[in-house]
């Protein structure tokens, strides 16, 4: 709270010369001509990717390796959507299905699991706190590379090989959602409301989600499309437990589109781009609840 | 400081004159409240060490106690060898070099990409035409997925026909061999990851700024605070947890890196990182140990040495990020 | 079994169960090896890897046929054979867990499965010795090591014959002959390959000989230890000879001189960039053994139909890559499996897998056959692809490869690379191979 009586005397002259109707805290929110700019660049770069992708993927598969290379999208994205779709071999459909289920499960119960203890961690007095969240944090700095062996056999002895719980009921909750709802909800949810809602004999649950949800909702949101990504492009693990081709994930499914010795680079592309299509729709619908958040409070301001 | 219900629930008049209200039912009631109080917080925190205590825990010891034997799918028996592993490890020439690459990739990487984002998301915390657009334009890398990166990034810095190599070439420059040499190796790995992960650490950030009372910026303005003045004086320590958040899950991240490195190589000895180790990471090495060299004992011992090196870098910039934002 | 029947009917699940019960009780005696031993309906599961599979398709219909009460699921096409073995690893140190009734075993990995040969059904159990006159000698020798005492764990399927493929229109432009028959008699030995590369290079200034160090010294090595020891990096006792065998320090020599001759591309095997070079063909040559003709009809595309062919290989044949078939002790089903391991790798099955994808088979019936022997490639100028690829593979000596051979040949690979990049000398590199390598095969 100090922060906010550190403003200079000087510039006091400053606020003296109102433009327009929105006024001083109107101007303070602009953007800068070069921040305009920098974000500009930004959005290029981050988009000259998946312009390449859509570039390779309606092309012939050589395009990739040719020099010069091929900057305009080509004619025959349509013809070579359909042969992912009919790659029986890969299964795309089955594999999006599957991956739309678990990391939409994931999703929901890492962002639920991960607000309601990162809101007790945060929020709450328990003994031991400090020694639980401790632990939470250090199962997140070991090397999983080596418990696949370990988990694979307990995986068979439970029978759930080339079954789908195998992909979701071991990542249900991460240590890494409870981290970032703890450190997030400690900055965002006031202690004053809390006792508030305390006094006036709401129970824990409710405060959670009276108080703490509604706080929570942007950086759930955040929490929700990164799960929901890094599950998406899970590989390694799905492809040791789900050994029938018939039951794969997406990214499965993307390393089968291979149809000779050589990759298929135009097909592959294309099943890229059939794959990101729901990630896009998701992205937009996650997107909004933190673009909605700021945008209520701009317009307040 | 505020919650005095749950301080002491056994301290029992304190609690319940404040919480419960005086009815007839008001005894069960308390006795709810309390167990409501006290239970709570376990129950919240339960399902993670549930999930973890039948998925998690049993691979971890495994890691450990196999890091003391000598496990090979090669060998029939596993016979314990103590520390033989570290002992060798130690004098290991091939680890000391992922452990340089390691640091080296991620201090290059780590660094340039959160103040990038902090002052991406600074940027998009404010009122501008087509504001959701770039939102949405900066965060969009999250969702490409590997095959692309790997592909487009391989376009960008090969060696003969890249795009970095031709511009270098216009502007007189000699090319670059990227995988030849390690510091345009870690360059070039830097740039991939923070493509990938900017973006990302800038949505998380913007989620943080974006519960910072606008009234405060507002009242610092009256004041006259510059932007650049604001930004110190309010966004950084405001945002202290989370930027303690990020600084601590990219040290966990970048310590661990394996997908870009590997995908900057795209060759089958991927793994090796490089002809003569330029950026082969402490995962690559722990992975080709594993999975190339079939030894799982040696592999776990090198799984054990990164935590160890994860908890002390953790340690380290913990202490760094905590002095920085008191500062202010 | 469990693994396979997930979603089907609950009454073909049961039928199962009481047909593995069954089984039991007879004892697994029931020796009777015509047609369908019991007329219960089972499924085979064949685990396979490569881009395109191994050919099989007709092959399990006409099983089928003979065989109404098995079904067949194939798994692992398109999958590439460093993630292929990463699981099956792991299924196999799990006790089988999840591995197919029937797994494939690459040439340069079935080497690191002698050691969990327990973990594998004995053929020779199934009568698979009367069929050692359907393999080459070496093939054979592969699948049923003589370490292991008797035991039969893989049947051959194809091999990797040897040939040389090259440009014939940047031949041209060097003055070289294009003609195959011309074209081989430039180089009967490597040295003279690395003669003709020299010429080729003071002709065509802007293009290279050699695609890469690291293939041209694989190609070179089999043949050396073919004709010399007999094995590479590990000896018959699997114990590591690295830095002993002069067979790998001959191979690493002549890649040294041809990388000192400037002949290298310089281009990493299998890269984005080695792709590119096909497309864009800036190298001349590349030691081609049978699969390899796929990768380059692929990577360079219709618009090089016709400048590629197709000739004998400098030096006495060589081999690079081929299969095997095994079956895992977790099968319910292991003597059906051992059948249609059996049935597959049949003679009639590898002409059947030749003509399907080209793979070339590991058994001389089929080699001599002519579907087989006169098979031509329209791609490569028509080389009759057959005569070359079976000459190359009945001429071949065989190889012992040791337990972790892949892991020490990728560290010598490296070593062979910065010399190519120009960050070590030959000594240098040496060295490095030699302690890398040693690390590697620990």
């Amino acid at each position: 709270m100090t922060a906010v009586t550190m403003g200079t005397p000087q510039a006091t002259t400053d606020r003296k010369v109102p433009t327009g109707a929105s006024g001083a805290a109107g101007r303070l929110w602009r953007a800068s001509p070069l921040t305009v700019l920098a974000l500009v660049l930004a959005t290029i770069l981050s988009f000259f990717p998946f312009y390449w992708m859509i570039v390779i993927a309606s092309r012939t598969s050589d395009t990739a390796n040719q020099w010069p290379p091929a900057f305009v999208p080509g004619g025959r994205l349509g013809e070579n959507i359909q042969r992912v779709l009919s790659n029986d071999n890969a299964n795309i459909v089955k594999g999006l299905m599957n991956s739309l289920i678990a990391a939409g499960t994931i999703t929901f119960t890492t962002v639920l699991l991960g607000s309601l203890a990162g809101f007790a961690f945060a929020k709450l007095r328990f003994r031991g706190k400090n020694v639980l969240l401790l632990v939470i944090l250090a199962t997140m700095m070991v090397p999983v590379q080596l418990g696949v062996l370990p988990l694979y056999i307990l995986m068979a002895k439970l029978g759930w090989l080339n079954d789908i719980k195998s992909i979701i009921v071991p990542f249900l909750v991460s240590g890494f959602g409870i981290f970032m709802m703890r450190q997030y909800a400690s900055q965002a949810v006031p202690d004053e409301l809390i006792e508030a809602a305390r006094v006036d004999g709401c129970s824990t649950l409710r405060i959670y989600w009276h108080v703490v949800v509604p706080a929570l909702r942007p950086a759930a949101a955040v929490l929700g499309l990164l799960t929901f990504m890094e599950q998406w492009n899970q590989f390694f693990w799905p492809f040791v437990v789900l050994a029938d081709q018939n039951n794969p994930t997406v990214q499965i499914s993307l390393k089968l589109l291979n149809q000779a010795y050589f990759t298929d680079l135009s097909q592959v592309f294309a099943g890229t781009l059939v794959a990101t299509v729901p990630l896009f729709v998701l992205f937009v619908l996650f997107a909004r609840q933190i673009i909605g958040g700021i945008m209520e409070g701009a317009v307040k301001a | 400081m505020s919650l005095d219900l749950s301080t002491a629930p056994s301290r029992g008049p304190r609690t319940h004159h404040r919480a419960a209200p005086p009815r007839a039912t008001s005894r069960w009631r308390r006795q709810l409240t309390r167990f409501d109080i006290k239970a709570s917080p376990y129950l919240y925190v339960l399902p993670f060490f549930l999930l973890f205590a039948v998925f998690g825990l049993y691979p971890m010891v495994y890691t450990a106690w196999i890091a003391l034997t000598d496990r090979s799918p090669l060998n029939m028996t596993i016979n314990f060898i103590g520390a033989d592993n570290f002992v060798e490890l130690w004098h290991d020439h091939q680890f000391w070099t992922a452990v340089q690459n390691t640091l080296g990739i991620f201090v290059l990487s780590t660094v340039p990409q959160l103040l990038l984002a902090l002052l991406l998301a600074n940027a998009l915390n404010r009122k501008m035409r087509g504001l959701g657009f770039f939102r949405m334009a900066i965060a969009i890398p999250i969702i490409t997925s590997t095959a692309v990166v790997g592909l487009v990034f391989g376009f960008v810095f090969a060696r003969d026909f890249g795009l970095v190599n031709w511009l270098l070439e216009q502007v007189g420059i000699n090319k670059i061999d990227w995988r030849a040499n390690r510091l345009p190796a870690w360059g070039a790995i830097s740039a991939m990851v923070d493509w990938r992960w900017t973006g990302y650490n800038a949505l998380i950030y913007l989620a943080a700024m974006q519960s910072i009372p606008r009234d405060m910026y507002e009242a610092a303005a009256i004041d006259g605070a510059s932007r650049r003045r604001q930004f110190w004086t309010i966004t950084i320590p405001l945002l202290r947890p989370t930027i303690i958040f990020t600084v601590i899950i990219s040290t966990i991240g970048g310590l661990q890196l394996f997908a870009e490195p590997l995908m900057f190589d795209n060759s089958p000895r991927a793994l090796s990182g490089g002809t003569q180790q330029q950026f082969q990471t402490v995962t690559m090495y722990l992975v080709q140990t594993m999975n190339e060299r079939l030894r799982y004992g040696y592999a776990g011992a090198i799984a054990l040495a990164l935590f160890v090196l994860i908890v002390i870098i953790s340690l380290i910039n913990y202490a760094l990020i905590r002095r920085i934002s008191s500062d202010k | 079994m469990r693994v396979t029947m997930r979603g089907r009917p609950l009454v073909a699940l049961t039928a199962t169960t009481i047909a593995v019960l069954g089984m039991a009780a007879c004892g697994g005696n029931d020796d009777d090896s015509g047609g369908s031993s019991s007329n219960e309906p089972i499924t085979l599961t064949v685990d396979i890897f490569g881009d395109q599979g191994f050919g099989y398709e007709s092959l399990y219909e006409e099983y089928k046929k003979t065989h109404p009460n098995i079904t067949i699921q194939e798994r692992g096409k398109g999958l590439g054979l460093g993630d292929y073995n990463t699981r099956l690893t792991q299924q196999i140190t799990a006790g089988g867990a999840g591995a197919g009734d029937i797994v494939a075993l690459e040439e340069g990995t079935i080497t690191q499965f002698y050691a969990q040969a327990d973990k594998f059904v004995d053929l020779a159990k199934y009568g698979a010795n009367d069929l050692k006159n359907n393999f080459l000698p070496w093939k054979w020798e592969q699948g049923a090591p003589p370490a292991l005492k008797g035991k039969v764990l893989g049947l051959g399927t194809d091999v990797g014959g040897m040939a040389l493929c090259y440009r014939r229109d940047l031949f041209q432009q060097a003055g070289l002959p294009t003609d195959r028959e011309a074209v081989g008699q430039l180089w009967p030995t490597w040295e003279k390959f690395i003669e003709t590369g020299k010429t080729f290079a003071s002709k065509v200034k802007d293009k290279k000989f050699v695609d890469s160090a690291t293939n041209f010294y694989n190609v070179v090595l089999m043949q050396y230890a073919g004709a010399g020891t007999g094995y590479t990096y590990y000896d018959k006792d699997n114990n590591l000879v690295l830095d002993s065998n002069p067979d790998v320090k001959k191979a690493f020599d002549l890649t040294t001189q041809m990388i000192a001759a400037g002949l290298s591309n310089n281009l990493a095997s299998f890269s984005d960039e080695w792709n590119a070079g096909f497309k864009n063909g800036t190298f001349a040559t590349i030691a081609c053994p049978a699969w390899m003709t796929g990768v380059i009809k692929g990577q360079a595309g219709d618009a090089a139909a016709g400048k590629w062919d197709i000739a004998k290989a400098p030096g006495e044949g060589g081999n690079w890559g081929g299969s095997f078939l095994a079956v895992p002790t977790s099968s319910k089903h292991p003597k059906e499996a051992a059948e249609l391991v059996k049935f597959l790798t049949s003679p009639q099955g590898q002409i059947a897998a030749f003509k399907a994808l080209g793979n070339l088979p590991s058994s001389p019936q089929a080699l001599q056959d002519p579907a087989v022997s006169g098979a031509t490639n329209d791609y490569f100028n028509n080389a009759p692809v057959g005569q070359i690829f079976a000459a190359g593979a009945t001429s071949l000596k065989p190889v012992y490869l040791g337990p972790k051979n892949q892991a020490v040949r990728s560290e010598v690979e490296n070593a062979l690379r910065s010399v190519e990049q120009g960050n070590a000398d030959p000594a240098k590199a040496w060295a490095d191979a030699v302690a890398k390598g040693t690390a590697a095969g620990k």
